[in-house]
């Protein structure tokens, strides 16, 4: 005979797993990062984007240029965005690619000690969501602290 | 608690005791067994690139990476890339150890593996895809399932939800999306893709690029994934939507790169077996091929196999008593055999293999 600690355990365990999914399916449809909602192929949208750093002295230097030792298509590997300047499919959606698009900014900015030149990075996006025509943002990563 | 009431049987009324019966049922875990076995490999492939970076003195610590929260632990480089070999390690353990039913082994290998794959995916959101999330879920719940040939049914119920909910949130999530269910997406990825068609006849072309096409298929799409969310759960419907979803895959396997998501969602098909084990009969002369064959590929235990005399015709018999004989018997047979089946399925609908199962 099964402990009644044991069937509560099951109890729990199961429905916790379900109700978990189900949330995780439910929070796909507001989230940027669609973790365990299983939206595949979610849209046919494009973007690209001319992503520069912008120096204190008001340069605008293309981040395909490399500097202090760095270049953007070595420390942003991932998720379709080491050649921004390229029109590239969004493959998890328009919303998705954007918010890595601005983590990728800040972490650029934020780890890169040699740079002591940069004040901030900048991307001008332009999307194209599925067929509609294309929208133009602009998003800055958090300002640096370049004295010194 | 006294030891008389610890053991003592629960008393829930209605849904919940037949919930309580339905969870703690005791069923063949084979299946999970085999899912072991196959799951080993899938891990390795899913490790492999993090694997790879590391052997060239790169991790997610060197280039982009956004942990989920400040307080998740990250190790030193060192360490981590320790981790993840352990990970490769635990996998193969668990493979060997559900092969050769080493009950320990792949239960301490099954919990170290699902460790291991869920710590790296949580270290970032870069690393979150689908066919991770899935990956983990499906270790998650092997994990905490009896490692044995027999246990309580709640692990095969909770990776059928998972299985099913998989492509249901997807096929729901598209009927949802006006873009989707139009035709839109398709039709604008194949048209942003036409240059990857070149290998096309012109016909061919003509028509993926087509715009009318792609309002059917959308919904062809949308409708084959909700078919297979909802068809597994039917034994009516079952292998059907376990043959739609195989071809389902392997269409996707070959025009999208989706990772490990098409060898890992084949495997956890084999959940969807009937959890019970030589409850079919089937008679045949050692010395014939089928009797071979059954006897390598029959890894979900489905046949009892008893030998016929030399010569005589093949016989099986099914869990319901219905007997088949001769080609129907075969084709039958290989149905129900995990590496043939897909072949075999559309067997059963000639005409002579309907009669002789409805005689």
């Amino acid at each position: 005979m099964v402990s009644r600690r044991r069937v509560v355990a099951r109890r729990v365990i199961v429905l916790g797993v379900v109700l978990l999914q189900l949330g995780f399916i439910a929070r796909g449809y507001t989230a940027d990062h669609k973790e365990f909602a299983f939206q595949m192929f979610p849209e046919s949208s494009t973007w690209r984007a001319d992503v520069v750093r912008v120096t204190a002295g008001g340069r605008r230097v293309p981040v395909e240029i490399p500097w202090d030792g760095y270049s953007w298509d070595r420390l942003v590997t991932d998720r379709g965005l080491s050649y921004p300047s390229f029109r590239h499919h969004a493959d998890a959606g328009l919303d998705n690619q954007l918010a890595f698009l601005r983590s990728a900014l800040d972490w650029v900015a934020q780890n890169t000690p040699r740079d002591h030149a940069t004040r901030y990075l900048e991307a001008r996006v332009t999307a194209w969501h599925n067929d509609d025509p294309p929208r133009v943002e602009v998003f800055r990563s958090r300002l640096r602290d370049v004295a010194g | 608690m006294s030891a008389p009431a610890a053991t003592a049987p629960l008393r829930a009324p209605g849904v919940v005791a037949r919930l309580d019966e339905l969870l703690g049922r005791e069923v063949s875990l084979r299946a999970l067994a085999l899912l072991r076995v196959l799951i080993g490999p899938i891990v390795l492939l899913h490790l492999a690139p993090f694997l790879s970076d590391s052997l060239h003195g790169r991790t997610y610590q060197d280039v982009f990476h956004e942990p989920y929260a400040s307080w998740y632990p990250e190790l030193p480089e060192g360490a981590y890339i320790g981790v993840l070999w352990l990970g490769a390690a635990a996998a193969v353990a668990m493979s060997l150890g559900a092969l050769a039913r080493l009950g320990t082994l792949t239960r301490v290998a099954t919990v170290t593996t699902f460790a291991v794959v869920a710590y790296n995916l949580f270290l970032s959101t870069t690393h979150v895809h689908n066919n991770r999330a899935y990956l983990v879920i499906v270790l998650g719940i092997l994990a905490m399932a009896p490692v044995a040939q027999a246990g309580p049914a709640w692990p095969l119920w909770l990776l059928r939800f998972e299985c099913a909910a998989v492509y249901g949130a997807s096929g729901l999530s598209k009927l949802l999306d006006p873009d989707w269910f139009g035709g839109t997406v398709t039709w604008q990825r194949v048209l942003h893709a036409r240059a990857d068609l070149h290998p096309l006849p012109d016909w061919a072309v003509s028509v993926l690029t087509d715009r009318d096409f792609h309002t059917w298929a959308a919904k062809a799409i949308i409708l084959t994934e909700l078919f297979i969310a909802l068809g597994l759960w039917s034994r009516r419907t079952r292998y059907a939507a376990v043959w739609v979803a195989a071809v389902f895959h392997v269409t996707i396997e070959a025009s999208a790169s989706v990772q490990v998501f098409s060898f890992l969602g084949i495997c956890v098909l084999l959940i969807w077996a009937v959890p019970s084990t030589r409850d079919r009969v089937l008679r045949v002369d050692p010395g014939a091929a089928l009797w071979r064959v059954v006897r390598a590929l029959d890894w979900m235990a489905r046949f009892r196999l008893e030998p016929a005399p030399p010569g005589a015709t093949v016989e099986l018999v099914d869990r319901d008593g219905t007997t088949l004989r001769g080609r129907p018997a075969v084709a039958f047979a290989l149905s129900r055999l995990p590496l043939t089946a897909w072949f075999a399925l559309p067997t059963l609908l000639l005409p002579a293999v309907r009669r002789a199962r409805a005689a």
